[in-house]
């Protein structure tokens, strides 16, 4: 872990115990803190990230890890648009108690970051139990019957991958005598034979592809999505899952260093299922009548696109996945929190009760336009040049079919797309929508925010092309 | 020596009250007490590696699961009649094991002690914690923070419920 990074993790922490002395009388300003936190976070990482002095000396000045700051600042971004989402989305009524959510989040975005910023993996596994168990709490936030089976869901499919993670651990320590990624990463590349300490990263893998929620194991991903309070179910899509088990695929393949022939099976299983996660994820998609539901697979096909590019393990491969990470952040939150407003103002997530939306609520319409097509992968989106990535490195690497299957599905993701808008915004108006009214302006910021970061992320590209390729490539993955 | 058998008194000691108290959450708490026991013991005879494992995993992770299982269990009044069996055949169970301890136990400890220094007493506990596994200390600490939050969202609306 580098101490760099430390304060991204500690001042969350902090807050997250200030914040039952501070707010205990008044509740609202459990937001307030929560939101002031993420904010400064958010902009003091942005300043490093973000600073022009950056590209000229080719982020040569940056001093700490270049992927552990991007995924902060992703954690920092999703996190910060879910507060201030809710903190206009819980009503006086609600029976959802300020103060432990917003201490719950602060604690599972401090444990994220110290997912990212870990260089071992019992570290890793620690923080990822507490993500786990954050969640298990948030997603029961509104105490409704369905958080609960959502939680309990999630709690029991997901511990059979803590088990498989500690074994390897438990492996690791028997072959390698190590859990440290650096030495791994020596070992691995060294000529000796890694036959056990491949075995135990597998095992390790085994255990996040379940935490990702990759298609064999997809079945508890949307019912938690489903059921969780309305803005927790973006915050789960849109990082926490993402955070504790992709990233750590991500990170595992980077390892393994999948593109010399070394752990040439464990890469053929990841890319196999990557491409089942994306047809399947799609194809249920097209399927589905309730919204969140049919998000859930939307993520599950996208996650899909990302495992199959961890698998292919190309420098340029590993790049589109990390990219396509922070994309699929900022699209999912803005159609689940956009997926929260409806239920607010319609009173229902139904798509076949809905209709005609976007008269009633314009803004949230077109914010979902941009979000879907950026999902889709249409220029000049964010979107379109992450699985441009992805599919040029499969093509490279000579898994011509997969970069085809790939191509063709995101063709199939724009018509469930194209079917959601329709059903749900365009169309002729039903019941529940006459009386929808748009959500208030400041449930608005978040959403158009992250639109106008989609937009900017695909128009910057080579900004961000050289950021990855000389803050990521050339550090961490080579 | 007389260091590792108080440890191993307080050890059994929790060990019993997880299984005697009528209370879930106390016994939680006890066997947590267990795990915490355990792991000092091993730190002491050298193990740092499965002290560290047992202090995260057992004594942390798994008292918050527990915890927040039982704090979505709804406390009903007693319906059943309480099974008094196991008060019963405790005691014999208890003495039958205070005399195997003290038959095998005290030489095993002792024999374990040779071993330690005969590998070298360096790691202090602190040192161990601190100096290997400092970030999982944090993270230990972010375990427990989530613990508390957990509670504090779950268990006041139960009381409201009922």
């Amino acid at each position: 872990m580098t101490t760099g990074l430390l304060a991204y993790l500690l001042i969350p922490l902090f807050t997250a115990v200030l914040i039952p002395f501070a707010a205990r009388t008044r509740h609202r300003l459990a937001g307030v803190l929560a939101n002031v936190t993420l904010l400064a976070g958010l902009i003091n990482v942005s300043l490093t990230l973000f600073n022009p002095a950056n590209l000229a000396s080719a982020f040569s000045g940056l001093a700490e890890n270049g992927f552990a700051l991007l995924m902060i600042f992703v954690i920092y971004l999703v996190a910060l648009c879910v507060t201030f989402f809710s903190s206009y989305f819980i009503g006086n009524d609600s029976t959802v108690n300020r103060v432990p959510y917003y201490s719950l989040i602060l604690t599972s975005v401090s444990a994220m970051c110290g997912i990212v910023t870990t260089g071992d993996f019992f570290t890793l596994y620690i923080f990822v139990e507490v993500l786990a168990v954050t969640s298990f709490a948030l997603i029961t936030s509104d105490d409704g019957a369905k958080g609960l089976e959502g939680a309990i869901k999630y709690f029991l499919l997901t511990f059979p991958a803590s088990l498989f993670i500690i074994f390897g651990i438990a492996f690791l320590m028997l072959t390698a005598g190590t859990f440290s990624f650096e030495s791994l990463k020596v070992i691995i590349a060294s000529g000796l034979p890694v036959g056990g300490v491949v075995f135990a990263v597998s095992l390790i893998l085994l255990g996040f592809l379940i935490k990702s929620g990759v298609v064999p194991f997809h079945t508890w991903t949307p019912d938690a999505y489903e059921g969780a309070y309305a803005p927790v179910s973006a915050y789960l899509a849109g990082i926490v899952t993402k955070v504790s088990g992709v990233y750590a695929v991500i990170r595992i393949s980077m390892i393994l260093r999948l593109f010399e022939i070394k752990a040439y099976h464990t890469a053929e299983v990841l890319m196999f299922l990557g491409m089942l996660s994306i047809v399947v994820g799609a194809l249920a998609a097209l399927r589905q009548n309730e919204f969140k539901r049919m998000l859930a697979f939307s993520s599950i096909s996208q996650v899909g696109y990302i495992i199959l590019a961890a698998g292919m393990g190309t420098p340029l491969a590993l790049l589109g996945a990390v990219f396509h990470l922070v994309n699929h952040a900022t699209f999912k939150t803005v159609l689940f929190l956009n997926s929260a407003s409806l239920e607010k103002s319609a009173g229902t997530s139904d798509m076949n009760k809905l209709g005609g939306m976007e008269h009633s609520m314009p803004w949230t319409s077109w914010t979902s336009i941009v979000a879907l097509l950026s999902t889709a992968g249409v220029p000049p989106l964010s979107g379109f040049w992450s699985k441009l990535i992805i599919i040029i490195a499969l093509w490279d690497g000579g898994a011509k079919i997969y970069a085809v299957t790939a191509l063709l599905f995101s063709v199939v993701t724009l018509a469930y797309f194209m079917v959601m808008q329709r059903k749900v915004f365009f169309g002729k108006p039903t019941e529940a929508s006459r009386n929808a009214r748009e959500v208030r302006p400041a449930m608005l910021v978040p959403v158009v925010g992250m639109c106008l970061l989609i937009a900017a992320l695909g128009a910057f590209f080579p900004y961000i092309y050289a950021y990855l390729v000389e803050a990521i490539a050339a550090r961490t993955i080579l | 020596m007389t260091y590792h058998t108080l440890l191993f008194i307080l050890t059994a000691a929790a060990a019993v009250a997880a299984v005697m108290m009528k209370d879930l959450l106390m016994s939680a708490l006890m066997l947590a007490l267990v795990s915490v026991g355990a792991s000092l013991i091993l730190f002491d005879f050298q193990a740092p590696w499965a002290a560290v494992f047992e202090l995260s995993v057992c004594a942390g992770l798994i008292t918050v699961l527990f915890v927040s299982a039982v704090s979505l269990i709804r406390r009903e009044e007693n319906k059943l009649e309480d099974n008094r069996m196991r008060f019963y055949a405790m005691p014999l169970v208890m003495g039958l094991a205070a005399i195997a301890a003290w038959f095998y136990a005290v030489p095993f400890f002792e024999s374990l002690e040779n071993w330690a220094r005969f590998g070298g007493r360096v790691n202090s506990l602190g040192a161990v914690l601190w100096d290997i596994r400092r970030f999982d200390l944090l993270g230990q600490i972010s375990i427990l923070a989530a613990g508390v939050f957990v509670i504090n969202s779950i268990f006041p609306r139960r009381k409201k419920q009922k």
